[in-house]
């Protein structure tokens, strides 16, 4: 009958008119197509990598934009249990690496970070995550500064018993003594109690090698954690001389803080380039100083310098607004000389200097020629901490930092941890509550016996990566400050955004690495291989890919706004 | 080496808050402009339409016996008669009394080409049928020849680029002129780069009584000879270097369009495109025929006043803006 | 009720009783009386139908086809280019098994130009699938359109119904007209099967492999097995409402007992009639009127043709360098049979020539002569050129 007897017995039969039924294509799997397949993957955003606290600032932002402010504080929280402070004092590193800076403007992260801290006090918000199952092991935390209170934090999240001891009669560090004007002292004390309250064992007036010993914690906790700050002054003399009434600039403002008053000086000069000296010098101003100056070897922040100097320290805008009030900056010089009266400064000879680095350590040059002199009743050093060495001397091994190993113990010790200041890579607020969180989860994969991952986290996704067809140019949001004339006292100079602006700089967000939920991918696919299950119970992704019928043409990851999509050779 | 949960996609199709009208499983190429353009229409339409469908790319890829992509009553007859075929279904419906919706779905070919006469019969007798054109500028189910639609410069296997030939000698066929001037109540062009605007238009076009006609730019990666990763961006450069200008019309008037924030020039468009690839050559010839089609270009800008003064939510720039949490695909 | 009627008149009035939904035509000579005829019904209110005037033939069977797939009765008429420029839908209408009914008022096909009877337009089309039924007179035509709808849509195939143009379209006839209830008795209101409908959405015209194809080709050629009997039974129903018969698949009349026949198709079988009841035919012969032509009523024709010697058959059309194509289709069914007769092809009238009753008696008087087997009896060699070679005019 002529029928070719190779082929395979057919189970279809024909029809008249050849008709088909609907939807019978999906017998065609035209994922065997492919030879690449895309991958919903959430990559770092610049701003979480340049967070020192390592916040996951596109979810929360996302969560914000979306009015949904509860969700977006307990992302944020998850990370940084401090974020009234933080969205005060830190410099935001992470609105400088903001993708959106290279299109418009880049995004007040900020002030969404201090939005959601404050709205979270106002509305007496407690902690998420802290109803895990408990853990047997109780750990010790010494210093409740910032790095302490978070490493202990996040050890409660993960179920730990937490001892909490501190030398001063209060927690909350060095923040205690940034002035009003930038952190009201209301605000710090309650996101510390906020703390505490989670169940936190805590023993002021507490101090390591005079209250309490290395050995005695040692043997009284599964793990301890050091982060007792930078609590030295670091020497200085000029010439080795020193005025007779030497005020150390640290100490200064933790005076004004406890007792409320300082010395009355008509003139004072500040030594010093970082927070510490340009906290002073404006505080000196609002307490009835008439001319402060400020003296550092490095140049202002935001400056280029000519000759390679360095710059000063202190965080940007600070240096502009105390500029602003009247703070005189000497850039690129050093005293050379006291001049006294009777053990009394009554003038400074400065000098033009240069601060380089030989390998780690700084070398200071001055050069002779240059010589003016600067009138003034007070001589104050602002010119840093150094660890105080009481009580774990042995641990510091004549270094100026507490040396750790990669699974975060300090080295040479096997159960006890550091972090913050006195750990190396500190300095602000946001480190410390990241270096606190990095030391938590080192001390519970080492209580658990588990195995972290040390590799270094992957690269922010580039700003090439992401689509910006689909975003367009929107103001930004302009956080209110008060104007110089009324900076008189120690109100706080920047206002919290209002609900609806903030809500909608948030939305301005790129969502870099993350998923915007804005559908592209579901609605471009050429095939229908991209199902959306927002919304649906038990899937906890918004889009999910069909891989029976992805012919991995790539359109997805091309037209995805943030990057979310990766292209990956088919397995 | 996935890394999403493992989900029951059949049980999810259902859930899906859209009407898909084309079912996965459909044999188009990587990429293919055309069945996303579909895609999107059906979605536009909603389940109660009748496709009339003419012979080309769509018809074929998604209607090998006894499979079919089409879970929407559809009809193939020939290459040359869809919109004949799209009319006398309305008819018959009309007849009976019934308000399903006629869809007539031809390429260029079936639309500008051997398709014309019918379609033109059918608009002057004012059947209410929405003729979609999905327009690939070139014969591509046959193997990329060229039609009426081709851009003038593009290289096709029958208008190949040579050494005395610089592609389509031809322009393209103003085929919006010609539709409106049928008088008909409403003709658009629309891109796939810019779906909520093609999806909008849809459904104008099915708002109004009487014959309405949509002209959809559908990038083909095979027959242009981009990856098919392009091809929507390729299209926003058809758009934004005006070659394709994004209009409305009703009863022959021009009634908006969609302004071009960034214009861009014509080479940028002809980059990424194997067709276009000879007018970036270093030759007087070349050089030439890519002034030529950057001139067409300026002229589509100049007789439909395309640039914008200002940027705004409509236009090349913002008209697709995404949205979070979606929702911005109306 | 029965008047003196214009045969396209007739058959439009036919056409509306059987109530299609749709009419689409385009207007070609010899067709254009039915249609025009039917515009007026529908201006007077007498017919319930959309009118669509295509601007081509090709869209004329487009709008039928797309009108029927989705669910109402759809009607066209054409003839000569008319039919050849809308064939490719004529055979995706019937690949898509659609049911139409068009009326296919015959003329010759150019070139040369010709607005005049012959079967050259139906017969091009022969292998479309459509079923094609011919009619000998005007009162067979409005009874065969009547029963085309009903074979139709009982089969799935569609059907052309071949009137000759001008002899029968524009002649006079007493016709007796079918009552409304009559032919609402014997056709039900159409139903579609397969009918586009998003209830239920079917994807009809599909791109059918080599492994599948000639199966689905099969199923459409054994579906004219069933059309065989619903000719059959379409005609004995109908006559039986209206007390006369259509001819069924063939019709044989005449003297039953000649050895000699003459096989005919239209109305030349109305003048051979005519000529063998005057006598002029001089000997007996058997009459044999073919009206299916598709399908091809092999058996029938076999059974008619039992103890003839020699049978005439007659061609209006001619396939050129072949011969008749009646008659190749005659002979193949015969073929084989070692009864079959002699048969002598005759094609007459082509291009609308008159067929005069004369001629049957000289072509059985040419039967004696050992004729050819094939030949075009009515060619005047007085008009051929002198030479075989073109003439070409000088300077």
């Amino acid at each position: 009958m002529g029928i070719d007897k190779e082929r395979p017995a057919s189970p279809v039969r024909v029809n008249a008119g050849g008709f088909a039924l609907p939807g019978t294509s999906k017998a065609n799997h035209t994922g065997s197509w492919r030879l690449e397949r895309p991958l919903y993957a959430t990559s770092p955003s610049p701003c979480h990598g340049a967070c020192p606290a390592h916040e996951e600032i596109p979810v929360y932002l996302d969560h914000l934009a979306m009015d949904r402010p509860r969700q977006a504080w307990e992302a944020l929280v998850a990370a940084n249990p401090l974020p009234a402070v933080t969205g005060r004092v830190c410099p935001h590193p992470c609105e400088t690496s903001c993708h959106r800076g290279s299109y418009d403007r880049a995004l007040s992260i900020h002030s969404a970070e201090r939005f959601l801290g404050d709205l979270a006090l106002r509305e007496g918000w407690s902690y998420p995550g802290l109803d895990g199952e408990p853990r047997e092991e109780a750990v010790a935390v010494v210093g409740a500064g910032p790095a302490g209170l978070s490493c202990a934090y996040h050890l409660r999240r993960a179920g730990y018993r937490v001892t909490l001891f501190e030398a001063l009669p209060e927690a909350g560090g060095t923040c205690r003594i940034i002035p009003d004007y930038r952190l009201p002292e209301e605000i710090l004390s309650r996101e510390v109690e906020r703390i505490l309250a989670t169940g936190i064992d805590f023993r002021p007036g507490q101090k390591l090698g005079r209250d309490i010993s290395l050995e005695e914690l040692e043997e009284g906790f599964s793990a301890v954690f050091l982060a007792p700050g930078r609590q030295k002054n670091r020497s200085y003399s000029v010439d080795h001389a020193l005025p007779g009434d030497l005020h150390h600039g640290l100490d200064l403002l933790r005076e004004w803080r406890n007792v409320g008053s300082l010395p009355r000086w008509e003139r004072a000069v500040v030594v010093g380039g970082g927070n510490t000296a340009v906290d002073l010098a404006r505080t000196l101003l609002r307490t009835g100083s008439r001319e402060v100056h400020v003296v550092t070897d490095e140049e202002l922040p935001g400056r280029p310098s000519p000759t390679g100097r360095g710059t000063m320290p202190a965080i940007a805008r600070e240096v502009a607004m105390a500029l602003e009030e009247g703070v005189r900056i000497h850039t690129g010089r050093r005293i050379g000389r006291l001049i006294l009266r009777e053990d009394r400064v009554i003038a400074v000879e400065l000098l033009h200097a240069l601060k380089e680095m030989e390998g780690e350590a700084p070398v200071h040059r001055a050069f002779t020629g240059t010589e003016t002199i600067l009138e003034t009743d007070a001589v104050i050093p602002a010119v840093g901490q150094e660890v105080d060495p009481a009580g774990i001397g042995r641990l510091l091994r004549n270094r100026p930092f507490l040396s750790l190993i990669p699974t975060g113990q300090v080295e040479g010790e096997r159960r006890i941890f550091a972090g913050g200041d006195a750990s190396p890579g500190g300095g602000l607020v946001s480190q410390a509550v990241g270096s606190g969180h990095h030391g938590a989860r080192r001390i519970d994969a080492f209580l658990r016996q588990k195995e972290l991952s040390l590799e270094s986290p992957p690269s922010p996704i580039p700003f090439t990566s992401l689509n910006l067809a689909y975003f367009v140019e929107r103001p930004a949001y302009e956080p209110r400050e008060l104007p110089v004339a009324a900076r008189t006292g120690f109100s706080e100079i920047e206002s919290t955004a209002p609900a609806d602006l903030i809500r909608t700089e948030a939305d301005r967000c790129f969502s870099c690495g993350h998923c915007l939920e804005c559908d592209n991918c579901w609605t471009l696919c050429p095939d229908g291989a991209v199902l959306r299950t927002a919304g649906i119970p038990g899937i906890p992704v918004p889009y999910v890919f069909d891989y029976d019928y992805c012919k991995g043409c790539g359109l997805c990851a091309r037209e995805c706004p943030s990057g979310h999509i990766r292209m990956s050779p088919e397995p | 080496m996935s890394s999403q949960p493992s989900v029951d996609t059949t049980a999810l199709r259902k859930l899906q808050p859209r009407f898909s009208g084309i079912e996965s499983g459909h044999g188009a190429c990587q990429g293919c402009g055309q069945a996303l353009a579909a895609r999107l229409v059906l979605e536009a339409a909603g389940p109660d339409v009748i496709v009339a469908n003419a012979t080309g790319c769509l018809e074929i890829f998604t209607t090998p016996w006894p499979q079919s992509a089409w879970n929407v009553p559809w009809i193939h007859s020939l290459f040359e008669n869809v919109a004949a075929v799209a009319a006398g279904i309305e008819v018959a419906l009309r007849a009976q009394g019934r308000t399903t919706r006629v869809l007539a779905f031809a390429g260029d070919g079936g639309t500008f080409d051997i398709g014309f006469q019918a379609l033109s019969g059918m608009l002057e007798r004012n059947h209410d049928v929405l003729f979609v054109c999905f327009d690939n500028e070139a014969y591509m189910n046959t193997g990329i020849q060229r039609s009426g639609s081709t851009p003038h410069g593009a290289w096709t296997n029958t208008s190949p680029a040579g050494r005395v030939r610089q592609g389509k000698r031809h322009f393209k066929k103003d085929l919006l002129t010609i539709i409106s001037a049928h008088g008909i109540p409403y003709a658009a062009t629309a891109s796939v780069a810019y779906p909520s605007d093609l999806r909008a238009k849809v459904r104008r076009a099915l708002d109004v009584s009487g014959p309405s006609f949509l002209l959809l730019h559908s990038p083909c990666p095979l027959g242009w000879g981009h990856d098919s990763a392009q091809t929507i961006s390729v299209d926003r450069l058809a758009v934004e270097t005006g070659l394709f200008p994004i209009l409305e019309m009703e009863r022959g008037k021009v009634v908006s369009s969609m302004k071009i924030r960034n214009p861009r020039p014509v080479r940028e468009y002809a980059l990424p495109q194997f067709r276009f690839r000879h007018l970036l050559m270093d030759t007087p010839e070349a050089r030439e025929e890519l002034e030529h089609l950057q001139a067409l270009a300026d002229a589509n800008i100049e007789r439909y006043d395309l640039l914008s003064e200002a940027p705004g939510p409509r236009d090349s720039g913002g008209a697709d803006t995404v949205r979070r949490g979606g929702s911005r695909w109306g | 009720m029965r008047d003196v009627l214009e045969g396209s008149q007739a058959i439009a009035r036919a056409v509306a009783l059987c109530r299609p939904q749709v009419v689409a035509a385009y207007p070609i000579t010899p067709q254009t009386h039915i249609v025009e005829a039917l515009a007026r019904l529908i201006a007077d209110g007498l017919l319930e139908a959309e009118l669509v005037s295509v601007e081509s033939e090709f869209s004329a069977a487009s709008v039928v086809l797309g009108a029927a797939s989705a669910g109402s009765r759809s009607y066209t008429a054409s003839a000569s280019q008319g039919i050849l420029l809308m064939s490719e839908v004529l055979y995706n209408i019937s690949g898509l098994r659609v049911p139409v009914v068009l009326t296919c008022a015959n003329r010759a096909v150019s070139s040369p130009v010709s607005i005049w009877n012959d079967h050259q337009d139906s017969m091009s089309v022969r292998d479309s699938g459509w079923i094609q039924l011919y009619c000998a007179d005007n009162q067979e035509a409005v009874d065969t359109t009547i029963q085309a709808f009903r074979i139709s849509e009982r089969t799935e195939l569609p059907v052309m119904v071949c009137v000759d143009g001008f002899t029968l379209t524009h002649t006079l006839e007493p016709i007796d007209l079918p009552e409304a209830g009559q032919v609402d008795a014997f056709l039900p209101p159409f139903r579609f099967s397969r009918s586009l409908s998003s209830a239920r959405p079917l994807t009809q015209g599909t791109l059918v492999s080599p492994e599948f194809f000639t199966e689905m080709r099969s199923l459409q050629h054994g579906a004219f097995d069933l059309a065989e009997q619903e000719i059959l039974a379409a005609d004995r129903d109908f006559g039986a409402l209206v007390g006369r018969d259509s001819g069924g698949l063939l019709r044989v009349e005449g003297d039953r007992e000649a050895t000699v026949g003459i096989l005919a198709m239209g109305s030349v079988y109305g003048t051979l009639k005519d000529a063998h009841r005057s006598g002029l035919l001089g000997r007996p012969v058997r009459l044999l009127c073919l009206r299916a032509f598709r399908p091809f009523p092999s058996r029938a024709i076999r059974e008619a043709s039992e103890g003839l010697s020699d049978l005439i058959v007659l061609d209006r059309s001619l396939s050129p360098g072949s011969g008749g194509i009646v008659a190749h289709e005659i002979r193949s069914a015969l073929y084989g049979s070692g009864r079959a007769p002699r048969i002598v092809n005759f094609v007459v009238g082509l291009g609308g020539r008159n067929v005069p009753g004369e001629i049957f008696q000289e072509m059985l008087e040419a039967l004696e002569k050992d004729p050819p087997a094939f030949s075009i009896f009515d060619l005047d060699p007085e008009k051929l050129p002198l030479s075989k070679d073109p003439v070409l005019p000088t300077s």
